[in-house]
């Protein structure tokens, strides 16, 4: 009910506000646009490309099939219509203000118009590697973030995500090239942002993906992780259009199959006679789920409303948006409320413009980790047990000794709230100076408030846990960017010649400032039950807070040159200082060059079944800086304090902690990238391969310095490692569209080869965790212990000896596991331990498949991973047996009874059988996994018009419905942030499976 | 109007375009010093010194992990927790030598405080100084940590690398031998000893004395058998100029927050409950002790570590002068008979726990309040003079002047209501094996539970041979696991050996 009543509210706010808006347009802006609408046989098309032809101006058609744009001269302007699956067409303007057009199908989606930075490009031009993904196919996943939805959309894309609400994903383009840092860049409406969580996804137009060096150079410094390009919403000339959409989905989270209390006090009472204990006594009329007590289903609402709408010479677009998780597990959700403006108004030759989007999101976290907790407690402990204080059941000496925590006690005992409250927007102004010639300036600004409050109330989670009393923290933070921009546009066409070249400059100013205070002995209000989380309740306060600042100067420029569509050619430089680098190496050039060759428009060229082929080649640098601010400079931490003298008089300390580099320099990625674009059989094949080689040189990274320097506070950043990537992606789409049954079907496939080729400090290898990373070598390859099978028998044990007749094992019993003595010395030491394997996949597939039929649509993504060996954490937890914890349900540990299997014998209290630096949990992480599928109906023209309806359409569909794999954690597709421990899955929060029901409507 | 305009607009967009200079790249931290911008003032060196004291309050050191290695592997403590591998690391099955709360913790924390004393000891000499003495007080301190964290390194590891410059990222330095080291804590401390205060008056109390770099140079020299330097070492603070600093005073004093920093104490960690937040070099972080939340019993703290049951007997084998119960048992354990004995409750409790099980007493809060937490602010007296007294005698006794080292044992004893050694063991005479063997009881019923007793089993060499360690094994089983040769020292970290090249991993590891 509740969330009804703001959606009206919010109704209405969209009506007043657009209506202004209106009314601004109308008055305030003169004309010189064109306008029209653009169809084929069976009705009008969204999403056309809609170009001036010879300049970068470009829009689409709205959800009408309506467009608008601005023309310097409607003498004689021609306008380029192009749209996937259809032949492009040129009309000439001659002075009319509307151009309607209708298109032919062509099954070629060659002809689209993509975004590259500071202007367009049509992708038939592209020299580079540059993916364009749909607007409608990220929407139809219903996800919290756009990056969620790309995974299977683009070759080379690899997306490791969410789960919890509000979590943002984890994004990859075309492998690890840096250490440092693997998000992306992101640029909404030319802003260099982040598409985070607050950001909604349902504004979006168009999604361009600059994968290699050539195509992102523009981004120079900041473009090593490839760029994301986010085009929003516009509107167009016409009535003002009314758009909703809705969907609501539910989710479920994977589970495990876990013993229940009998099976549990079964092995649970061997593991303690096998170690000779004496048996806990188990509280056998337990018999709790942890999973159910911890998990719920979720679910997830979002509903959108558009208004767009606009003249000859001003367009608008304004949106409101909810999105509403709720989580998985319990007590976590997130809520985001966004608010979006875009407009557009011409005058002559000035053109002003603004995007706007104003979000607040609220998360509320999830406390600890109930991943691992569900199986960190045990089936026979209480979920309430009144005799605690709290009311809470959890570990207890002489009957249940673990240390789990009990999801539910700490879920309401704690609690965090994140929120912020985002602007982000842009104000962007053009003058056509001259015909060729456009000068824009554009100033951007972002700013986010953030809120964050723990409160801790009295009362306990877990055994033998410290005393506190209710604590409070509050946190607040305020970040900034000002972004300015400037460029110039010189576009010649010379006959046969097309010139096309960008000049600017840009300057970036990051803020960040933080403040925080938390208080003990919060007021609880016995009335109500609630304390009174405020910082002006409680005791022994203290504060802090810090700031940051980064400024960023910029010079760029980009030629793009076309002879006869046959040759093309681009150029780009971009120089980038920033302040993040040491004092001598704060200004670094990133150049590109790349070419392609249309060999199909050769005269040479005569082929009937081959409708365009183009091959590229280019070679380009692009850097990457993403570092802390202040990381070249050794700082003095003063945080140290001493309490001397007979009353603990505090007095303060002053020392350096962290280590630091000084001649932090750009990493920077050198990469070619060779390719051809061809298409067949009357475009219904189409077929883009590319293969790169990349290289990046002093990366920077927190490479790990030894323990003796003292060092403390993470490792110090260093231009380390040199890397080197080699890597193939090969796409393929086939499309029949000629009868009432249409479809077609894209299969893209990615490898990749990642190579330690140097290592920081001269050093040849380096040890994180249970991984080396050596030269010549993928990093973070699994070094561990090689187990091989257990004892059966006492003999077994005692002739298992190495060359010189030492028994090597000499403490083990039958049923213990017998490890691998590969130095030959006669004992199982860390010298036995070698590399076994790679946490990288060799290859990466993907596949779509769409399918229409009258008003039916249907669609599927799979999405496949095949060949990392990845570490099963809660497994190496669940089976250890040494500590209590709870089992898999039909664990078969040995017994004499029972030597056929692989899991040793249950033993409580002995780390022997349970080490962790094994391949004992290692596993295949290969798998494919239906991302999503999904059907539409398009009710039909006739029916809506009763009602006043421009179109409506349902929509049922599900996300990770279908998982094949045999890794047998929660999800192979976990996520790691440790870069040297990619493959270890510590009890990652799994991705979720999700139904959805859409409803989208128009009038 | 549209020529206006465009002008204002390209003049606008002129000015924003060169208006950004160069100089905006060179952002300082907005928030703290740089390390250039310090050590320029007598305050910065003495914030040097101060954070170089800080080191207490970190989870690897004095605050919470060196307890388990010096308590918990020795003799009188073991650990029955439901954490198996931290158990594991108190009973010689050392597994994963990269173990951070076992191993890898404190190794960093000790070179963390080498680093913040040789920042000190780099860059104080070149800051000029009002009063020539306050400079090299601060120096002399910096050497006294310095040499302190030294002595327990090589307790603890050994052949433990010494670094005793800055160290850049990409310094790796060579293995040390243990004699190396020994040789660094001597040179340390002797020189710390040299410009060190007798005394520190004031809000400055609590800080190393020439007696605390005095009584910690002796415990080294008798670590190495020196028996006749350890004696000149711990002469200053029995027989000379340092000797009406020190005394004994009323033994419950030695353990609680009250009458700190008193006669007895000759070096003592402060502690305080002023920041209830977590450890390390954040903002207001804690400045307290988590030694009793995790050796509490258990569901009142941790019950991470407890006491053998042998040294309750070893406290009963002998009555006071007036035939009660050695009332130092009372401040020093946790027993089944507590109560009975001396009318003590367990933190308001009566005995809850195993009928053979016992609890270390000593810094708790017990008799203040029913729980424990990470924020105790009962300072440890790492070296009290009862301490020296015993460790007097014995280098006494080994120099073959065991009729001497008599009145130091019975100072202890006495305050303790105990009759003369002489009277209560009239056996020993001047026997030096015997009078050695008494002295191990003397100093388990004294000094228990004050992270001693590990570096006495080695000195000892009770450590050294199966037949001694199969006796030291009767009295705690952990030792069937000890491997004589090799768990004398722990194993180096395992990444350290395999990321410096210069390092083997300790013998036998």
């Amino acid at each position: 009910m509740k969330k009804k009543l703001h959606f009206s509210k919010e109704l209405k706010l969209c009506f007043i506000l657009s209506s202004l808006f209106i009314l601004c347009c109308q008055t305030v802006f003169a004309q010189s646009n064109v306008t029209g609408t653009v169809s084929d046989k069976s009705g009008s098309l969204i999403g056309v490309g809609v170009q001036v032809k010879g300049t970068s101006t470009s829009t689409t058609t709205n959800e009408n099939g309506v467009y608008t744009i601005s023309v310097p001269d409607a003498g004689s302007a021609v306008l380029v219509f192009s749209y996937i699956g259809y032949t492009t067409q040129e009309v000439g303007v001659k002075s009319r203000s509307t151009v309607n057009v209708s298109l032919v199908e062509s099954a070629s989606d060659l002809n689209e118009v993509v975004v590259v930075g500071y202007g367009t490009q049509r992708k038939k031009d592209l020299t580079g590697a540059i993916s364009v993904v749909k607007a409608a196919d990220v929407n139809k996943k219903q996800g919290t973030t756009v990056a969620e939805s790309l995974q299977g959309l683009a070759t080379g894309i690899k997306v490791r995500g969410g789960g919890e609400p509000g979590s943002e994903a984890q994004i990859q383009i075309r492998g690890l090239k840096n250490l440092s840092m693997t998000n992306p860049l992101y640029i909404i409406d030319g802003l260099i942002t982040n598409a985070n969580r607050d950001f909604n996804p349902a504004d979006i137009e168009s999604i361009q993906i600059l994968k290699d060096a050539s195509a992102a150079a523009i981004y120079g410094s900041r473009a090593a992780n490839g760029v994301i390009i986010i085009t929003t919403k516009k509107g167009a000339e016409g009535p003002m259009k009314i758009e909703f959409s809705g969907k609501s989905s539910i989710q479920t989270i994977p589970r495990y199959d876990l013993a229940e209390t009998d099976e549990f006090a079964r092995i649970n009472f061997m593991a303690y006679d096998n170690a000779k204990l004496k048996r806990q006594e188990l509280d056998l009329s337990n018999n709790t789920d942890w999973q159910d007590v911890a998990y719920r289903t979720g679910n997830m609402q979002d509903y959108n409303l558009s208004f767009s709408g606009g003249a000859k010479d001003a367009t608008y677009f304004v949106s409101g948006g909810y999105f509403g998780n709720k989580g998985t597990v319990i007590s976590t959700d997130f809520d985001r409320y966004s608010f979006r403006v875009n407009t557009k108004g011409t005058k002559g030759i000035f053109t002003i413009g603004e995007n706007l989007a104003i979000t607040s999101a609220k998360k509320n976290e999830m406390s600890a980790n109930p991943i691992v907790d569900i199986f960190r407690m045990l089936p026979t402990i209480p979920v309430y047990d009144p005799s605690h204080p709290g009311g809470y059941g959890y570990g207890d000496e002489v009957k249940a000794r673990t240390f789990g925590t009990n999801p539910l006690a700490i879920a309401n005992l704690e609690d965090r709230v994140n929120q912020n409250l985002r602007i982000r927007g842009n104000l962007f102004a053009e003058l056509q100076l001259l015909k060729p010639l456009k000068f824009r300036t554009s100033l951007g600004y972002e700013t986010s408030r953030d809120h964050y409050t723990y409160l801790k109330k009295d009362g306990f989670w877990t055994l033998n846990q410290a005393y506190d009393p209710a604590i409070f923290n509050e946190n607040r933070a305020e970040s900034s960017t000002v972004l300015v921009e400037n460029t110039l546009t010189f576009n010649k066409a010379l006959g046969k010649h097309t010139l096309n070249v960008i000049a600017g400059q840009s300057y970036q100013k990051d803020n960040y400032g933080m403040m925080w205070g938390t208080k003990r002995n919060i007021l609880l209000n016995q009335t109500t039950g609630h304390y009174y989380d405020v910082l002006d309740q409680g005791d022994e306060p203290k504060t802090g807070g810090f700031r940051e600042r980064v400024d960023l100067i910029s010079y760029f420029g980009r030629l793009e040159y076309n002879y006869a569509d046959k040759y093309l050619l681009n150029a780009i430089i971009r120089s980038d200082g920033s302040s993040r680098l040491g004092k001598d190496y704060k200004f670094k050039s990133f150049p590109s060059i790349s070419g392609a060759w249309r060999i199909s428009k050769e005269d040479f060229f005569k082929s009937s079944w081959i409708n365009d082929l183009k091959v590229r080649a280019n070679y380009g640098t692009v850097g990457s800086g993403n570092i802390g601010p202040y990381d070249y400079i050794a700082l003095i931490n003063t945080f140290s304090t001493v309490p001397f003298g007979p009353n603990g008089h505090t007095q303060p300390g002053g020392t350096q902690v962290k280590l630091a580099n000084a001649d932090l320099r750009w990493e920077i990625l050198q990469q070619q990238n060779y390719g051809f674009d061809a298409s067949f059989l009357n475009n219904k094949l189409t077929v883009t391969a590319e293969y790169f080689i990349s290289k990046t040189k002093d990366a920077l990274l927190q490479y790990p310095i030894l323990i003796s320097t003292g060092n403390d506070g993470g490792n110090p950043f260093v231009n380390g490692v040199t890397l080197g990537n080699r890597g193939m992606e090969f796409t393929a789409t086939y499309s029949e569209n000629s009868s009432d049954f249409k479809y077609n079907v894209t299969a893209n496939l990615t490898t990749l080869n990642t190579k330690i080729l140097d290592l920081g400090y001269g050093k040849n290898k380096t040890f994180v965790g249970n991984t080396v990373t050596e030269v010549g070598r993928p990093i973070g390859m699994w070094y561990v212990l090689q187990t091989d099978g257990l004892f059966q028998s006492a003999d077994e044990v005692a002739n298992y000896k190495n060359a010189g007749g030492k028994v090597i094992q000499p403490g083990a019993e039958p049923g213990d596991i017998r490890f691998k003595d590969n130095d030959g010395d006669g004992e199982i030491t860390n010298k036995d331990k070698v590399v076994v394997g790679s946490p990288w996949a060799d290859y990466e597939l993907g596949l779509n498949f769409g399918a229409s039929y009258k008003g039916f649509e249907f669609s599927m993504d799979w999405f496949g991973s095949f060949g990392a060996k990845v570490f099963n954490g809660p497994r190496s937890v669940m089976d250890n047996f040494s500590d209590n914890s709870n089992y898999r349900a039909g664990v078969q540990p040995w017994t004499p009874e029972n030597p056929n299997t692989s899991i040793p014998r249950a033993f409580y209290g002995s780390t022997i059988n349970a080490r962790g630096d094994t391949d004992r949990w290692l596993e295949n992480g290969s798998f494919a996994r239906m991302k999503y599928i999904g059907i539409s109906y398009n009710i039909p023209n006739k029916l809506l018009k009763g009602i006043g309806f421009s179109n409506a359409r349902v929509t049922l569909s599900g996300q990770n419905l279908i998982t094949i794999t045999k890794y047998t954690g929660l999800d192979p597709e976990f996520s790691n942030t440790s870069i040297f421990e990619k493959g270890f899955d510590y009890g990652a929060f799994p991705n979720l499976r999700t139904v959805s029901l859409g409803l989208n409507f128009g009038f | 109007m549209k020529k206006i305009i465009s002008k204002i607009f390209v003049l606008c967009t002129l000015v924003l375009m060169f208006s950004c200079k160069k100089e905006l790249l060179n952002q300082d931290s907005p928030n703290t010093l740089t390390v250039d911008q310090f050590w320029k003032t007598e305050l910065d060196a003495k914030k040097g010194i101060n954070a170089a004291y800080a080191m207490f309050y970190q989870n690897g050191g004095w605050n919470r992990w060196i307890y388990f290695r010096l308590d918990l592997t020795s003799d009188e403590g073991w650990s029955n927790s439901p954490w198996t591998e931290l158990g594991d690391w108190t009973r010689f099955q050392y597994v994963n030598y990269n173990f951070w709360e076992g191993n890898v913790n404190t190794y960093r924390d000790t070179y963390k405080a080498i680093f913040r004393c040789n920042q000190v000891l780099t860059f104080v000499p070149e800051i000029p100084f009002g009063d020539e003495k306050a400079k090299s007080e601060i120096l002399a301190q910096a050497k006294f940590l310095r040499g302190f964290y030294y002595f327990y390194a090589a307790i603890l590891w050994e052949n433990f690398p010494i670094v005793t410059t800055i160290q850049k990222p990409t310094d790796s330095p060579q293995q040390s031998s243990l004699a190396e080291v020994w040789a660094q804590v001597e040179k340390d401390l002797t020189e710390a000893s040299a410009d060190l205060p007798e005394q520190w008056t004031g809000d400055e109390i609590g800080r190393a004395t020439k007696g605390a770099a005095q009584a910690l140079l002796g415990k080294a020299l008798l670590q190495q058998h020196k028996w006749s330097d350890a004696k000149a070492a711990f002469d200053y603070l029995v027989t000379g100029a340092g000797k009406n600093y020190y005394d004994l005073v009323d033994y419950k004093d030695n353990f609680r927050a009250e009458n700190e920093n008193n006669k007895e104490s000759v070096f003592e960690i402060q502690f305080s409950d002023a920041n209830k937040t977590g450890e390390g070099d954040g903002p207001s972080s804690n400045m307290g002790s988590n030694r009793a939340q995790f050796f509490a019993p258990r569901s009142i703290g941790w019950s991470d570590g407890q006491a053998r049951f042998w040294l309750v007997n070893e406290f009963k084998k002998e009555k006071t002068i007036d035939n009660k119960v050695d009332p130092r048992l009372r401040y020093t354990l946790f027993y089944p008979g507590l109560e009975a004995d001396f009318g003590d409750k367990i933190y308001g409790r009566s005995w809850e726990w195993g009928g053979d099980e016992a609890w270390f007493k000593k810094y708790s809060r017990d008799y203040m309040r029913s729980n424990e937490d990470y924020f105790n602010q009962v300072n440890n007296r790492v070296i009290r003079f009862a301490d020296v007294l015993l460790m007097y005698a014995e280098a006494l006794n080994e120099l073959g002047q065991t009729a001497d080292a008599y009145q130091y044992v019975n100072r202890v004893r006495t305050r303790a209501n105990m009759v003369g050694l002489a009277t209560a063991y009239p056996a020993i005479g001047n026997n030096k094996d015997m009078f050695r063997e008494r002295l191990k009881a003397e100093r388990s019923l004294e000094l228990c539970g004050e992270s001693v007793r590990w570096a006495d089993l080695k000195r000892w060499g009770d450590l050294d041979t199966k037949e001694n360690v199969d006796k030291v094994a009767l009295r705690d089983p952990d030792f069937k696991n000890f491997v004589v040769g090799k768990h004398i020292r722990l194993p180096l970290p395992q990444v350290e050996v395999d990321n410096n090249t210069n390092l083997s991993q300790n013998p036998k590891y």
